[in-house]
């Protein structure tokens, strides 16, 4: 009844269409335009990247896929079983506080580790005075090395969906399992685990695309994988046919693993029971429990955000002794802030049609246009770069090299980052509000700014912060497409770090981990409010 | 078997309620259809008028097209054929809608649709704007009182109750005043005991105000509770338009009199001017225009029944329902009817029974061209 008279509302055709058809096309051409680069490269590029690089960067990029997935598994159900199920002094903090290694970028926390488990540093160091001074650690620069740091960077995707599918488990699922008989182990195994499927497996699939398209980490440690190569191949060699192939490969993976957690987080929504249902109940813990439940929690978190952060506080304030924090320091900060104050705001202005017009007239066309305009998301940075490094070159060389170009790249490459957020803030504005103000006399313009907009104006906001702060950390495609001379935090860190000047580039990251806590709240509060 | 009990009188509705013939029509519909997308039709050629002051009720099972004849007279829909006029003004039709915000209705809906980031007298005074502040304070104190709320202006929406959260939709509708009130089943969000309650209040404060009113609702209590006049709808088209008491005691389709309270249909033959069931012969009424072969329909509380040791009918379920027993008769064919007992009169099953039957008004369908609910 509802969704027929709904689509009997929204029948009429609207001007807003062509607009929501020009930007989803506009957004959609570079990742078209890097698929004909790469399918009209010449066969000859194909066979050389086959002999030569292809299976080792395949096979690096899907091993580190797999033991970073392995780990985050481990590490995020373990952990959001653990704040759920049981109560202990201090959980409420612990719940919160397991989200913060994602305020730290991937580069940030590569660069701390290759500090403390490099050669002679203080994992060295404390090692040999137990172990006898013959005793190395692992290499930072290796695939354990780095499947460490992408671990302890991503967990929380995992930890964040698990808690909230247990947050959500109808208990009486666990009874009825009892009540069949069913041992410990069995209800765990054949209910439990079977019901949070789809939640861990949609954390997984994040934290996949996410090591896939990460350049931070793998480029500090100097681990070979594809997102890598596509940077190298445009750097070293400004080889756009070659790096295209590449790309047109990670678009594939990242593609796969977006399908695979969308299908996931479908499913899971048919695992929950609505209505009225009773949650797990917590188990509270003898002072044995919760120590060690708590050294557990400490030794993660500790080596996920608390020991790089504190190093990050030291090496700052020595850094600021020295006199780093002059003028040009506060130029890149300038730069930072302005660049990305400006593509937030002209991808929520440019979202925001888009979001409207999917919401309130849901017709295929518009959606179709929505999709499109997500497309961003499986555009890894430096392909997102690449993509744009090519068509200002063709269709526009008087820009290219300028700001323009950059702020092109960070709209495409975040719009649907922020579409996530404006969608559901219009869809949460029952179209019955509006109806009711204008039976209440007043025309739709007039509607619009005294119902719709004041009520959007969170999501509006949220949308924003996100997008200037994911702008804020971002790395490769500004690497690749900055102006000459211009630099962001960002990129001071990444440039400092490859030159091992740890002291120099810990202001800057301090700043970026900082500037990252609100949007990690934003991101909190919403998943809190879901749960 | 003979038709025992005094003629049960149909009860007459209070003066005002009684239907109105010379007060002035303030809504009409002529032969509005309303299409989804292409071909689908939501509603088809529904005609019909509420005169002023009067309440009446859209009624039909989900799907019927009642939310969207309310739709339409709110001016949310277009319309594909037909013509609404709202107070003798021509509002809608085919390729002509003055717009929603132009007709002065007020409309409550189902959820409330309260504006949230709003005070509650802020929500009050959202269609007021044309009047001075003063002026503006005075009708939201107004209205506030008559809902009985005087003391909530300053909360927000989701500071009240379901109930609380209705009759500030209510306030705001009316605060306008509007010419006709539109209520799409302003009782589904409310739990239970509260909706009896506050389906009374509503109605006198209806009465109170004299408040033209259109009710959409699925239950048949709520609109024999409410209305003057009942509109059922099936299947997007009008199958009858009248008082609760006809609707329910003359319903003109097997539809209707399935829908507004439980039936039983016999089949049974006329002859000479009497009609023959299983379970007696009834007089047929002179307006009756169909063939011979005919089907009768019985109401629960028409059905008496007698444990008698050699009756050939008999109890196969019994269902207490607090204030009655509903009891299913089995009768020889196989077909049941179903009978309703005061409370305190309990059979065990399989008791065999003679049924006494009044006949006052009964029902007749022609069997050849109505299709029958199952039941």
């Amino acid at each position: 009844m509802t969704s027929a008279t709904a689509s009997l509302r929204h029948t009429l055709p609207h001007p807003l269409s062509l607009l929501a058809l020009g930007t989803a096309c506009l957004l959609a051409l570079p990742l078209s335009y890097v698929c004909y680069l790469a399918l009209t490269a010449d066969p000859a590029i194909w066979l050389r990247l086959w002999t030569t690089r292809l299976p080792e960067l395949l096979s690096n990029t899907a091993w580190l896929a797999a033991g970073v997935a392995a780990g985050t598994f481990l590490l995020g159900v373990s952990l959001a079983w653990v704040v759920v199920r049981f109560d202990f002094p201090g959980r409420r903090v612990w719940e919160w506080a397991l989200v913060l290694p994602l305020a730290m970028p991937t580069y940030v926390l590569a660069y701390v580790y290759s500090h403390v488990l490099g050669l002679g540093g203080p994992a060295e160091q404390i090692l040999q005075a137990f172990a006898g001074s013959d005793v190395r650690v692992m290499s930072p620069h290796s695939y354990a090395g780095v499947t460490l740091v992408m671990i302890l960077d991503t967990f929380p995707f995992v930890y964040l969906l698990t808690r909230a599918a247990l947050l959500n488990f109808n208990v009486s699922f666990d009874e009825v399992a009892r009540s069949c008989g069913a041992s410990r182990l069995r209800r765990l195994l054949g209910v439990m685990l079977p019901l949070l499927r789809p939640a861990i497996v949609a954390g997984l699939s994040l934290v996949i695309l996410y090591v896939v398209s990460d350049f931070g980490a793998v480029s500090l440690l100097r681990y070979q994988t594809l997102t890598y190569a596509v940077y190298q191949q445009l750097t070293g060699r400004y080889d756009t046919g070659a790096a295209s192939a590449l790309s047109i490969l990670l678009v594939l993976f990242a593609l796969l693993f977006l399908a695979a957690e969308r299908w996931f987080r479908e499913r899971s929504r048919f695992y929950q029971t609505s209505g009225r249902y009773r949650s797990l109940e917590r188990r509270a813990c003898g002072a044995l429990g919760a120590t060690l439940i708590t050294l557990y929690l400490s030794l993660v978190l500790g080596a996920a955000f608390l020991m790089p952060a504190w190093l990050l506080v030291r090496w700052s304030s020595s850094a600021l002794s020295q006199g780093v924090m002059d003028a040009r320091f506060f130029g890149f900060v300038w730069n930072s802030v302005s660049l990305s104050g400006l593509a937030a705001t002209a991808a929520v202005l440019i979202g925001l049609p888009l979001a409207y017009l999917v919401s309130r007239r849901p017709s295929r066309f518009h959606l179709l246009c929505l999709h499109t305009a997500y497309a961003g998301y499986v555009l890894p940075g430096p392909v997102a770069a690449l993509a744009l490094l090519v068509l200002f070159a063709q269709l526009a060389p008087w820009w290219y090299g300028t700001v323009l170009v950059l702020l092109c790249a960070y709209v495409v490459h975040f719009l649907p980052a922020g579409l996530q957020s404006l969608e559901p803030a219009l869809q949460q504005v029952n179209p019955n509000l509006e109806e009711a103000a204008r039976s209440l006399g007043e025309s739709p313009p007039r509607v619009l700014r005294r119902i719709t907009l004041p009520l959007i104006k969170n999501g509006f906001l949220a949308a924003w912060v996100l997008m200037f702060l994911q702008s804020m950390k971002e790395l490769p495609a500004t690497l690749l497409l900055r102006p000459v001379g211009f630099d962001t935090l960002a990129v001071r860190v990444w440039l400092e770090a490859s030159e091992e000047y740890y002291q120099l580039a810990a202001p800057s990251a301090l700043l970026i981990v900082l500037l990252a806590l609100p949007a990690l709240w934003l991101l909190v509060t919403k998943d809190w409010r879901a749960a | 078997m003979t038709p025992t009990k005094q003629d049960k009188t149909v009860r007459v509705k209070d003066a005002q309620g009684a239907v109105p013939s010379q007060r002035p029509t303030v809504l009409e519909l002529r032969g509005v259809s309303c299409v989804y997308g292409r071909d689908r039709s939501a509603i088809t050629d529904i005609s019909l008028g509420a005169q002023e002051g009067e309440i009446l009720c859209l009624l039909g099972p989900s799907g019927c097209g009642k939310t969207t004849t309310l739709r339409a007279i709110a001016g949310f829909e277009p319309v594909s054929t037909g013509e609404i006029s709202l107070g003798g003004r021509l509002v809608s039709s085919p390729g002509f809608r003055v717009p929603a915000e132009e007709r002065r209705v007020g409309m409550v809906f189902q959820e409330y649709a309260l504006f949230p980031h709003l005070r509650v007298a802020e929500n009050v005074a959202f269609g007021l704007q044309h009047l001075s502040r003063d002026a503006q304070q005075a009708q939201v104190r107004h209205m506030l009182e008559l809902v009985g709320l005087p003391d909530l202006a300053r909360r927000y929406p989701h500071e009240l109750s379901g109930g609380q959260q209705q009759r500030v939709a209510l306030a705001r509708a009316l605060a306008q005043q509007p010419v006709i009130l539109l209520l799409d089943e302003p009782f589904s969000n409310l739990d239970p005991d509260m909706a009896g309650k506050m389906r009374q209040d509503l109605h006198d404060l209806l009465r109170h105000t004299k408040t033209t009113t259109i009710l959409v609702t699925h239950d048949h209590d709520e609109a024999f509770a409410m209305a003057d006049r009942i509109a059922v709808l099936n299947d997007g088209r009008l199958e009858q338009m009248d008082t609760p008491e006809a609707i329910y005691h003359t319903p003109s389709t097997p539809f209707v009199a399935d829908f507004v309270g439980q039936a039983d249909f016999l089949p049974g033959t006329i002859e000479d001017g009497r009609v023959t069931t299983e379970i007696g012969e009834f007089p047929v009424h002179t307006a009756y225009r169909g063939g011979r072969d005919v089907v009768v329909m019985v109401r629960p509380d028409d059905v008496h029944i007698v444990p008698l040791v050699n009756a050939t009918a008999y109890i196969q379920a019994r269902l207490f329902h607090g204030s009655e027993n509903l009891y299913t008769i089995s009768l020889p064919s196989g077909r049941t009817v179903h009978s309703s007992e005061p409370s305190t009169t309990v059979y065990p099953v399989g008791t065999p029974v003679e049924l006494q039957v009044i006949a006052t008004h009964t029902v007749l369908f022609d069997r050849s061209r109505n299709h029958l609910p199952s039941s």
